[in-house]
């Protein structure tokens, strides 16, 4: 009886359909329905939960937590909640999208605490000619780190050439950005141009009394080798008024090598990463033409494991005849996307010393660090 | 004035028939996605994938290459449900591509529609790696399969509305295809109804839903977390007392875990197929039922 009912069942609801099917899978495909409609998923929602919908922006925050050793300071262990930064990321209408970065530091030596806007930009999503333009106070695209987060990189320290020709925060100041990406379908190029308003604190440019704005261009160009290679070359070229109110320009270069096998990308990698300044600085009476590097191999061992070895050479860009190097090796421990924890050891030695930094001629550093974010963190450039 | 009007016309005319000629550019982020844009769109599009059908798609590296092809894509196919959230955004932001920006026609979010499954009522990453949305993993139901293809028609449609009725079409063949096909697999795998299984990660909830197996427990102790040795050893103990013969595993991940296991207990630890071109053999989104019911089947009934 129950078969009857099941055939004449069939036969109204599916036959006109699945005419041509022989009769086993006939059977089968009743027996699906029978199934599909007992078996409902477990849990099952096609609506988001009300906790999802939100109109709030993305609200990450993060935690930069570190101790350090210095064989040249009378104090010779720290440690700091170096920084906490709050992010809000969201798009703001069809046209744009808005990134903050609030930054909360610590003081070292005082132990005052400054909160200040890190980065505060639109960016725009429906430019004509494949142009982008940022408008705010952004971190500039200068070679490879500067418009990173120190958090993402993978020492703790910033590069010695770095610092001497851009100072800790390197290149991040308030003005617009306008990118284009080039019509080249073999490889990728984008050539960034912005001008910004000037530093108020950097060792090479300053913010001008005048007219005098800080203008800055970036190419990069960028190769898949392989799939799993990619090579990327970039130039950068800057120009701005320094403490004499004369320009100084600055040409940077950086070339950068990756391996990263699709398939285990989560287990191994291999970063070789150079940088290049070269810098000249008309001072009243004279100028200056100074260079510093870095070279740098970050190798993924396992799938929590990186090690970090880099190499600094630098002078100053007030003088060519100061020759500052520098070795470290990082070792990184990423215990999860959500946290990790470094060590990185450094010897820096230079050929001169400097009483105001209570800086000797060859000295020791160990650093720890702690990164820890919650919340939803945006993605970091490739 | 009547000269104005006809060059309008003109231009109109032209516009539309190259608009109705030309290959609609789709640019995915997975394989199946693009198997199934393929087969919907025929030979109206052109599509690339982002990831590969062996990666694991959490973790896709946002090469400045994918930016090009995004740059000029008049669609864009996601999984969505935040699987892509690593990777995605930024690039499509970087596209400077209007057309494929969030809420624009040629955005495509391949899960609109779909039933999920492992809706969490709130999210503590204390429990891992879990989905705001619910598991993002949905494309492993053949059924679900025909949920995708009626989003990524529908994308089509709005870009090229002149050749609607041959995606519809299209999406009725594949629709039939896979009423036909899951039968199939459904028939072969009900011997195994109910059998027990252990899974590297929680990425199975569909499959093992539409073909009746039971995944019993993970590797990973929290969904993102590498196995640690309590886990294996609670594992081991699980696998011998309920005689479980299979553990399965991604291609992306390192079996070395799973060996341990395998050697303690005699399991076999199986790579079953999470995206079409996982595998040489696995040529489109059909293909990826057949080889992971045929390896499941063939370690099930040894």
């Amino acid at each position: 009886m129950k078969k009857i009912f099941l055939i004449v069942l069939y036969s109204i609801s599916i036959i006109p359909v699945y005419s041509q099917t022989d009769s086993t899978a006939s059977d089968s495909l009743l027996l699906l329905q029978i199934q599909n409609q007992l078996k409902i998923p477990e849990s099952t929602n096609s609506i988001p939960s009300r906790s999802s919908i939100s109109a709030n922006p993305d609200i990450s925050v993060i935690g930069d937590f570190r101790a350090n050793y210095q064989s040249n300071y009378t104090r010779h262990f720290n440690a700091n909640l170096n920084e906490t930064e709050i992010s809000f990321q969201s798009v703001v209408d069809p046209y744009v999208r808005a990134d903050f970065f609030v930054s909360l530091s610590r003081d070292q030596e005082t132990g005052a605490f400054d909160v200040g806007v890190e980065e505060g930009y639109l960016t725009t999503l429906s430019l004509p000619a494949h142009l982008q333009l940022k408008a705010g106070k952004f971190k500039q695209m200068l070679g490879r780190i500067n418009f990173l987060h120190p958090h993402a990189l993978p020492f703790i320290d910033m590069p010695n050439a770095f610092v001497r020709f851009f100072g800790e925060e390197g290149l991040n100041d308030a003005g617009l950005s306008l990118s284009w990406l080039l019509p080249n379908n073999s490889f990728f190029q984008e050539l960034t141009v912005e001008i910004t308003d000037g530093p108020h604190e950097n060792p090479s440019f300053i913010r001008s009394s005048g007219n005098n704005f800080i203008g800055l261009a970036h190419l990069k160009n960028f190769w898949d080798l392989t799939n799993n290679a990619t090579l990327e070359f970039g130039l950068t070229g800057i120009s701005g008024p320094n403490v004499s109110n004369k320009i100084t320009s600055i040409a940077a270069a950086d070339l950068t090598y990756k391996w990263k096998p699709v398939k285990f990308n989560t287990y191994k990698s291999v970063t070789f990463q150079n940088e290049f300044y070269y810098s000249h600085t008309p001072y009243l009476t004279k100028s200056v033409n100074s260079i510093g590097f870095y070279s740098m191999l970050l190798m993924q061992i396992s799938k929590r494991t990186f090690l970090t070895g880099r190499y600094d050479y630098t002078n100053k860009p007030t003088s060519n005849k100061f020759v500052e190097e520098a070795g470290s090796l990082t070792v990184g421990w990423y215990l999860t996307e959500f946290q990790k924890i470094e060590l990185q050891v450094k010897n820096t030695s230079a050929n001169s010393e400097e009483i105001e930094n209570n800086y000797k001629k060859n000295f020791n550093q160990v650093f720890i660090r702690w990164i820890f974010v919650i919340g939803s963190h945006g993605a970091h450039k490739y | 004035m009547k000269n104005k009007i006809k060059i309008i016309i003109l231009l109109i005319s032209l516009l539309t028939s190259k608009l109705n000629g030309a290959t609609i550019r789709v640019v995915t982020t997975t394989q199946d996605l693009k198997s199934i844009a393929e087969l919907i769109g025929g030979d109206k599009v052109e599509v690339f994938s982002i990831a590969t059908g062996y990666q694991n798609p959490h973790f896709v590296d946002p090469k400045p290459s994918y930016i090009i092809k995004l740059s000029n894509a008049d669609v864009f196919v996601t999984v969505g449900l935040d699987l892509e959230n690593g990777w995605s955004p930024q690039l499509v932001t970087s596209s400077r591509n209007p057309k494929i920006q969030k809420g624009s026609p040629g955005y495509v979010d391949a899960s609109e529609g779909v039933s999920l499954m492992q809706i969490p009522s709130s999210l503590n990453r204390g429990e891992g790696d879990i989905h705001l949305f619910g598991n993002p993993h949905y494309w492993l139901d053949p059924l679900n399969g025909k949920q995708i293809a009626r989003n990524i028609c529908n994308g089509l449609e709005k870009i090229s509305p002149l050749n609607k009725n041959f995606f519809e079409s299209n999406l009725k063949l594949f629709n039939e295809t896979i009423d036909r096909k899951i039968i199939e697999w459904i028939k072969v795998m009900a011997k195994y109804k109910g059998a027990k299984i252990i899974a590297y990660h929680n990425e199975w909830c569909y499959f093992e839903n539409r073909f009746g197996f039971q995944i019993v427990d993970f590797l990973e102790p929290k969904p993102g977390i590498p196995p640690s040795p309590s886990q294996l050893v609670k594992i081991i103990g699980e696998i011998k007392s309920n005689q479980i013969k299979v553990i399965i595993s991604s291609p992306y991940f390192t079996t070395s875990s799973s060996d341990v296991v395998a050697k303690q207990t005699g399991a076999k630890v199986l790579t079953l197929a999470t995206s079409s071109g996982a595998f040489e053999s696995i040529k489109n989104y059909y293909d990826l039922f057949d080889y992971n019911i045929t390896q499941l089947v063939s370690a099930l009934k040894q």
